[in-house]
Parts: structure tokens; sequence; C-alpha cells
């Protein structure tokens, strides 16, 4: 009598699958990677990429529009009020940057002074 | 026909039940996921903006080496990767060593982030955290230490600022993109339609860069990693908490701002600009040339993310005398986490941080 015939794993399944797995995995792979890594399907994956994105744009065209007619903020809306929020916050590192410089070479010219 | 109550008939359903339960696990494992702790070393806030939060790590003791270790993560993955798990965290290691961590985390960007790219992060972002560094530890240089894509900001930062960095430490960094590999392909300016793709979405949705990485190995990654799975739960030793660990950080995928993926699938992947001498980041030439401090670039044996060639382009390049490269037997991830990680990668960069701090 055979381990899985002891153990009833000669009946399960997912044993089944993972011999299976085991013995093609490599096999699958590599064809996998030669018909990935030819132009053909860089073309063709571009291609249908373009087309997703084209109904993905209508979609959200459509939705704006619609938001834009019933006098609702639209995603970009709120999107402009955070952008004018992170250049806010840029300006006053930009102020803190500047104090910084000052009071570093504040710093390095008050020895002089003393001496 | 065999009867219900014949041996062949017992065994077979034996089979299924047992395979039931075995799914169910499995089932159990993936789901809870999503919950498993991860990025547990304490820590706290030491500077922010924007998304972007810079975290010292806690020391019990103080620490035994004075330049301290500033972490660059990439883009499109989480920050906890290097803190995944108490025993798996390289910065859990490095406070171990004595070293004095930081770390910055990039966070998720928002629609109100589609114009922040690469230049602004290098130029405008990490001459931020690091002054937050020095000023948090006293010290003026610090080793910039950068994985994957984190790797190709540090550089170009450490490029930018050779004052600020002691050393510059790389993780799995491509910066050569001549020859890409699979990544290369699949973004080709010909075929791939980065301008429709970000002007669709002003935040790249996580799931591309992720698919992208998926595909570069499919059957591993989608059919291996569960069929892997189900064999292991049979092991009493298996540790699920550690898998699920692992299995949150490869599925929690970071959204990409807009103009930051168009700038690294442009400048760097398809005209190669860093490599080519040809990168500029607010008028000012990014060179690898300007490199000075001593350098360590860690590249692994099957990285198909970060191909061989695509890293090994620094320690050519830069103007350091002291430039040295190590391959670790293993691949882009398993390389930094995980018990090869401790027995490999840790304790070499720990050896090579000591030595030259």
């Amino acid at each position: 009598m055979t381990k899985s015939e002891e153990t009833g794993t000669g009946n399960d399944p997912f044993e089944i699958w993972r011999q299976m797995y085991d013995a093609n995995e490599r096999a699958w792979t590599a064809a996998l990677e030669q018909a990935m890594g030819s132009r053909e399907f860089g073309e063709s994956s571009g291609k249908l990429l373009e087309t997703l994105l084209a109904a993905q744009k209508s979609v959200r065209d459509n939705m704006r529009t619609y938001l834009e007619t019933m006098n609702v903020p639209t995603r970009e809306d709120i999107a402009r009020l955070g952008e004018l929020v992170v250049g806010l916050e840029e300006k006053v590192d930009q102020v803190i940057d500047r104090l910084d410089a000052i009071e570093t070479a504040g710093r390095t010219k008050s020895p002089k002074r003393g001496q | 026909m065999t009867s219900p109550m014949s041996p062949a008939w017992t065994d077979a359903a034996a089979g299924v039940w047992s395979s039931n339960d075995r799914a169910l696990e499995m089932a159990r494992a993936i789901l809870g996921s999503v919950d498993a702790p991860v990025g547990m070393t304490p820590k706290d806030l030491v500077w922010r903006k924007n998304k972007a939060r810079l975290y010292r790590y806690r020391r019990t003791a103080p620490a035994v080496h004075r330049t301290p270790v500033f972490l660059v993560l990439p883009l499109i993955n989480r920050a906890y990767i290097l803190d995944l798990r108490p025993g798996a965290s390289f910065v859990e290691f490095l406070l171990g060593e004595g070293f004095d961590v930081f770390l910055i985390d990039w966070g998720t960007p928002g629609d109100e982030d589609r114009a922040l790219d690469v230049t602004t992060l290098v130029t405008r972002y990490l001459p931020r955290a690091a002054r937050a560094v020095q000023q948090a530890s006293g010290e003026d240089r610090m080793t910039v230490l950068g994985y994957c894509i984190g790797g190709v900001l540090a550089t170009c930062f450490t490029a930018l600022h050779p004052e600020l960095a002691r050393n510059l430490v790389l993780l799995t960094a491509p910066l050569d993109f001549a020859e890409a590999g699979q990544f290369g392909q699949m973004t080709a300016r010909d075929t791939f339609p980065v301008e429709r793709l970000t002007d669709t979405f002003p935040i790249v949705p996580g799931q591309v860069p992720d698919i992208g990485s998926k595909l570069l190995n499919p059957i591993a990654n989608y059919v291996g990693t569960y069929t892997r799975l189900w064999e292991r739960l049979g092991d009493p030793t298996f540790d699920v908490g550690a898998w699920q660990a692992m299995y949150r950080w490869v599925n929690d995928s970071v959204p990409f701002a807009g103009a930051a993926f168009r700038q690294w699938i442009v400048e760097f992947y398809q005209e190669n600009r860093l490599a080519r001498d040809m990168l500029e980041m607010d008028g000012r030439p990014v060179r690898m040339s300007a490199i000075h401090c001593p350098v360590l670039n860690i590249a692994a044996s099957r990285d198909q993310i970060a191909p061989r060639a695509t890293t090994s382009v620094v320690t050519k390049r830069v103007a350091s005398s002291d430039a040295s490269e190590i391959v670790i037997e293993g691949g882009h991830v398993g390389i930094v986490v995980g018990r090869s990680a401790s027995q490999n990668l840790w304790p070499r960069v720990g050896a090579w941080l000591a030595d030259h701090d």
C-alpha cells in the first residue's frame, strides 16, 4: 500500500492539483515567459490597456458632466482645494527654510563680531 | 457500481473532507492577512510634509554608532516591508546593532497630489527630511539607505546633496534601464500608453504596478502562492502569521501620483536619463559621478523587478574610491525579509555600516 493510499490523499483533489502543478510549473512558466516577452504581446496588451482607459475616461467625463449639471462639486473640485492646501504647506516650508538659513548665517557671523 | 459503504467510497469521502478542512484553513489564512500585525517596532514622528512622514525608531539604549541611518522607501509599496514583524524586521536588526534609525514613509497620495513628481520628492521632501534627521540626531551626515525605487530617490538625493551623506547603501535599486528586462518591454515607448493612463487616472491605481510586478512571474504569483500555502498548511511548523504578514504586504499596493508615475516611466525607463547623464531636477544636473561617499550596492541574483543589469552601474559611475557590490542569492523581496535576509543580508549590511561609521 502506498503512503497516499494509507492517508487517503490519493483522492484529495488539492493533492492531485499539487502534483500536476509541481510537474508542470516550469513548463507553464517558460511558455508564458516566451509569450509575454514577445513584441506582439506588448503591442496587444498596450492596445487592450488603451481601450480600457478610453472606456474609463468616458465614464469619468460623463460623471463629471452630470455632477456639474447637478451643481455638485466634482472630485476634481475637491482635489483642487487639496492642491491649494498642499501648495500653502510648501510655501510655509520655504519660509522656514529661509528663516533657518538666516539663523545659520547669523550663527556663523556672530563669533567674528565678538572678536 | 461501488457501494457507498465500500472501503473505496469511504476513502474518497475522507479525502474530500480533508481537502475541505484545508480549504477552510486556507481561506482563513488569506482573509485574516488583512489584519496581520505589521510594522510593530515603536517609533516617533519627527517630521511630516503632505502625506510623507519621517519616523525615528525608539531605542532602549543610546546608539553605539554615531551615523544615523536614513531609510528611503519605494513609492509603490508600503513602508513596513523593512519592519515586517518582530524577528523579521531589518529596522529591529539595525536598532539591535546600535544604530539610530530613521525612515521616510511616503504615505498614500490622493487626487490633490496628481502634480507630485519624482523631482519634487527628491528636491523638496528628502532635503527637509534629512534636515529633520540632522536636528533629531545631532549629526550633520547620515547613511542614506534606499530600497528599490527608494534607492533611485536616494541616489538622486545623494548626487544633489553630497554634503549630507556619509554613506550610500542601495538595496536592489534599478538605475540603468538600457536592459530593463520584462518591465522595460512592458513600459516601452511605442506600446505603453503612459500619457493616456495618467490623463485618465490623476493617481495611478496601485493595482497597475502591482499587476505589472506579478506578471513578471504569473504562474508563481497567481497560482504558486496558493498551491504552496495549501501544501504548507499541512506542516505543523508552518508559521501562518509570518505568511499572512508577507501576503498582506504583497497585496497592499499603493497608488502612484500621476506626475511621478509619468516621470518614472518616461525619464527613467524609456529615456534612461540617469544612466545617460541627462537627468535634471529643478534645473540641476543629477550625476552619479557627484557621489563621493562610500557606496554599498546590493543586488539580488534572481531579481526580475530590478535585474542585475539595471543595478550594477552605480559602483562604476560614482566618484568614490570605496564602492562595492554584494550579490545575494534570492529575489527582489526575499533578500530583505525572512530567514535568508537575517542570515545573509542584514549582518553584511550591519558590518559594512559599522566599518563606515
